[in-house]
């Protein structure tokens, strides 16, 4: 059966996910169940049909044909959704600082460590896309960590754009913005362009100088398409805002252009907490931004800042990401999830930015974040609860196939030792 | 572990009118961790004078009019210890490159007390380090043992010195570059450029010192010969066993090297920085060489080095002295957190945790001062909001000789 995800991030496009060869009835067996929309179900039964959910409660029967994974004792939650990545990416940003018509398609490596990393630690959803170090970066697309070519990866083909504020290069920030807005200005200058030749077209065919089995062809220069895209919101802009100065930029733009926005917000935006609110554009805090260490110029005294706190305490809902490089604890979802609530953010409200409100922001709620009738089978078996230290992520289902197991991980069991490590 | 220890100097003191360092505090409530004993639940610290005087449960005999910490539901454990931090030095005073054998050096000489790395430190519930010179040369000097508070080197010396820093494979060699025709111009000129290099001045320093002793003894001896010479009395306090010699050495060669060298000249030595020590570990173990294994949340090392999860657990199996510390790269993520992954890959709580405390102390020599509560030692504590090893903890309060630090 194909799994087909009919939710566009952005333009009509055609969504889909290869398809696994799902075995028609898994029934997951779990110890405690975490939805993901705040209720918890002890002992109960998750049955998946041709890769959804069609089943969660405790007083559900398992069909006698149903291959079952055991969980019981273990805990399981949805697998975790990234909002916003680069990960995975041979190279996060162009060199070039106005690419739009690039996209990660061509980009991704699926042997990438980053994609076998995050399944190993519950991530079964990612929206790849250009790093920040650009201005208009190019196009991303939302891909699950599993399959061998980036089309059997792909869960919707086209997902986002990349803008960024934070001026790349060596440039300054008034010219960050500046070359930003004529970005934009050309593209509405294209847009118009293009509709009074449309115009013009119409009006000469109307007049019979042109025959009547002609369609207006012109198409704008393919190069500047995706940001005409964007300011006719056929796309959404994942902007990247690097402090609190930038944030007035991006009411101006907003305003000015019409633009669909999600924020991407980086260490130091917390002073904005106000305007964000007001703003009230989706969030994503960057993998380094939950908490941040500011130090004082004059005294060199230093405030650790949990800018999600802040923000949670305002009242603002957003998703978080994860680092993509190999070497820091901020890849682990429960070590960003744990800072969080370290600083007094509330559990739920941490696993929501991992699940729901990351669907929600890349428009996949309706398939993926929680675990509910319905929804697409992406589940983790997790040793115990998903902000430990000591827990460990057992079985990955994507679209109710098994697609890691943490007893056939050969990488891990190299990392203790193989063989070796048991003497 | 209960004490009946409540002790006359209390008494005395507190007929004595007690000046404010003085007071008795009592820390009521929490979960504590002696290391040295069983946690108590619901436990008592005792502390007067800069000291604990009484460590014990709830029923623990408490002094009138002292002053009570409530710190019910909180974790108390000693002040953390890490046993190898270049903490409080910056960058450009760790390696002093004129030479590539410098025993005379003292870490303690290039100390800044108002690091901010000392106070994140400090933050996350660390008391005591070990401040080590860089590795850039092979023998690279002494280093000191402090407290993670106080306004002056002097307020915060544990030890002035505190073991000699010895470094193996590439690093004392790496950027060298050997002379080839034209003019030495650069201190880049230098030597040693290999592995072999690096090892040979490790082993000429030591003959040297061997030389420099054996003449001493002579009456007689050649006046050049037996000059005062700063270096080597430091390599002849190392091959007495005086000063403990701290071996850098990450990959599995290098540490085999250490462990040679060591035996070699006799002298007591420690392997900082083991990351191949998984590779080596009955070796270590035949040799009782104790082992400093620096972030177990790193996925990879200097030289190549072959990160394993179970290295630390492996240390533990074969009776191998380990401490975690934080070592050259202590910016990441605090020792606490350090301790955590050890507990993530394997390592039983308990043994994290003392090996962030009372092994690192003893590691360093200090274990008779600080990296546990017991009556007589340093009243250096943090209360933690949960367990200590858990990402969701913090240290909310510090005390070092029994004086709260701020953070």
């Amino acid at each position: 059966m194909m799994t087909r995800f009919t939710r566009p991030l952005a333009l009509a496009v055609t969504a889909l996910v290869a398809p696994v060869a799902a075995q028609d009835l898994v029934a997951v067996r779990a110890g405690k169940v975490l939805t993901g929309t705040g209720a918890t179900m002890e002992n109960a039964v998750v049955l998946i049909e041709n890769g959804r959910i069609t089943a969660v409660g405790s007083d559900i029967e398992v069909p006698w044909n149903a291959k079952v994974i055991d969980a019981t004792g273990k805990i399981v939650a949805p697998t975790y959704v990234l909002a916003h990545t680069p990960g995975g990416l041979s190279g996060g940003n162009e060199m070039m600082q106005n690419v739009p018509f690039l996209t990660v398609q061509d980009s991704i490596d699926p042997s990438s460590l980053f994609f076998e990393e995050a399944l190993r630690n519950g991530i079964g959803t990612a929206h790849v896309i250009p790093g920040n170090a650009t201005l208009i970066g190019g196009q991303g697309m939302v891909v699950r960590p599993f399959g061998k070519t980036v089309e059997d990866m792909t869960v919707v083909d086209r997902g986002g754009i990349k803008l960024s504020l934070a001026s790349g290069r060596g440039g300054s920030r008034m010219a960050q913005m500046r070359k930003l807005r004529n970005a934009l200005d050309e593209a509405v200058r294209l847009r118009a362009d293009l509709a009074r030749k449309k115009e013009e077209f119409d009006a000469e065919k109307a007049a019979g100088a042109i025959a009547e089995d002609k369609d207006f062809e012109e198409k704008a220069d393919k190069t500047k398409q995706p940001v005409i895209d964007l300011v006719e919101q056929k796309i959404t802009g994942f902007l990247y805002v690097p402090s609190a100065a930038e944030v007035p930029e991006v009411a101006r733009m907003v305003e000015k252009y019409g633009v669909r926005l999600v924020l991407v917000l980086g260490p130091r935006c917390y002073k904005a907490a106000d305007q964000l609110r007001e703003l009230n554009l989706p969030i994503v805090l960057d993998e380094n931004a939950i908490e941040y260490t500011e130090r004082d110029p004059e005294t060199g005294e230093e405030t650790v800042v949990c800018q999600a706190k802040i923000l949670a305490d305002a009242g603002i809902e957003f998703a978080i990401g994860v680092s993509e490089s190999g070497r820091s604890a901020e890849r682990y979802p429960w070590w960003q999830m744990a800072t969080m609530v370290r600083h007094g953010v509330d559990p739920a409200t941490a696993m929501r930015a991992l699940t729901t409100v990351p669907a929600r922001i890349l428009g996949v709620d309706a398939e993926f974040g929680s675990i509910e009738v319905g929804k697409v089978a992406n589940l983790q078996v997790l040793t115990g609860s998903p902000l430990a230290a000591t827990t460990w992520v057992e079985t990955v289902l994507l679209e109710g196939e098994v697609a890691y197991e943490r007893s056939k991980d050969q990488r891990l069991q190299l990392l203790f030792g193989g063989s070796e490590g048991e003497k | 572990m209960k004490s009946t220890f409540l002790a006359a100097p209390i008494a005395l003191a507190l007929a004595a009118g007690l000046a404010a360092q003085d007071r008795v505090t009592v820390f009521r409530g929490a979960q504590v961790h002696p290391i040295s004993a069983a946690p108590i639940q619901n436990g008592v610290v005792v502390v007067a004078g800069g000291r604990i005087v009484a460590v014990g449960g709830a029923d623990t005999k408490v002094p009138e009019g002292a002053q009570v910490v409530d710190c019910t539901g909180k974790f108390l454990t000693p002040g953390l210890v890490d046993a190898g931090t270049t903490l409080g030095v910056a960058g450009q005073d760790l390696n002093e490159q004129g030479e590539e054998v410098t025993p005379h050096l003292r870490v303690i000489d290039a100390l800044d007390p108002t690091d901010p790395r000392l106070s994140r430190a400090r933050r996350g519930g660390v008391t005591t380090v070990q401040v080590n010179p860089g590795n850039r040369n092979v023998v690279g000097g002494l280093g000191a043992v402090i407290k993670t508070a106080g306004d002056t080197v002097a307020e915060m010396l544990v030890q002035d010195e505190s073991g000699l820093r010895l470094t193996m494979g590439s690093e004392p060699s790496s950027g060298n570059r050997a002379i080839r025709g034209g003019t030495p111009v650069g201190i880049y000129y230098r030597r040693p450029t290999t592995r072999m290099g690096v090892v040979w001045e490790a082993r000429k320093a030591f003959y040297d010192a061997i030389a420099y002793q054996d003449q001493k003894t002579v009456p007689e001896g050649d006046p050049e010969m037996t000059g005062f010479d700063p270096g080597m009395e430091v390599l002849v306090r190392a091959l007495r066993g005086e000063v403990t010699v701290r071996t850098t050495a990450r990959a599995e060669q290098d540490i085999r090297t250490a462990i040679r060298l060591a035996e070699e000249f006799g002298y007591k030595t420690m392997v900082e920085e083991a990351t191949e020590a998984w590779r080596v570990v009955d070796d270590l173990a035949a040799a009782g060489i104790p082992v400093l294994v620096a972030a177990p949340s790193r996925s990879d090392a200097p030289e190549g080095a072959d990160v394993r999860y179970h290295t630390l657990n492996l240390l533990a199996k074969k009776d191998v002295p380990f401490a975690i510390c934080t070592g050259a790269d202590e910016g990441s993520l605090g020792l606490a957190n350090e301790a955590m992954f050890a507990v993530r890959h394997g390592l039983p709580h308990d043994r994290a945790l003392r090996a962030v405390t009372l092994d690192a102390a003893r590691m360093i020599g200090v274990e008779d001062r600080v990296g546990s509560l017991a009556p007589g030692l340093e009243a250096d504590l943090v209360i933690w909001s949960g367990d200590p090893l858990s990402p969701t903890s913090t240290a909310e309060a510090v005390y070092i000789r029994g004086q709260e630090v701020t953070p």
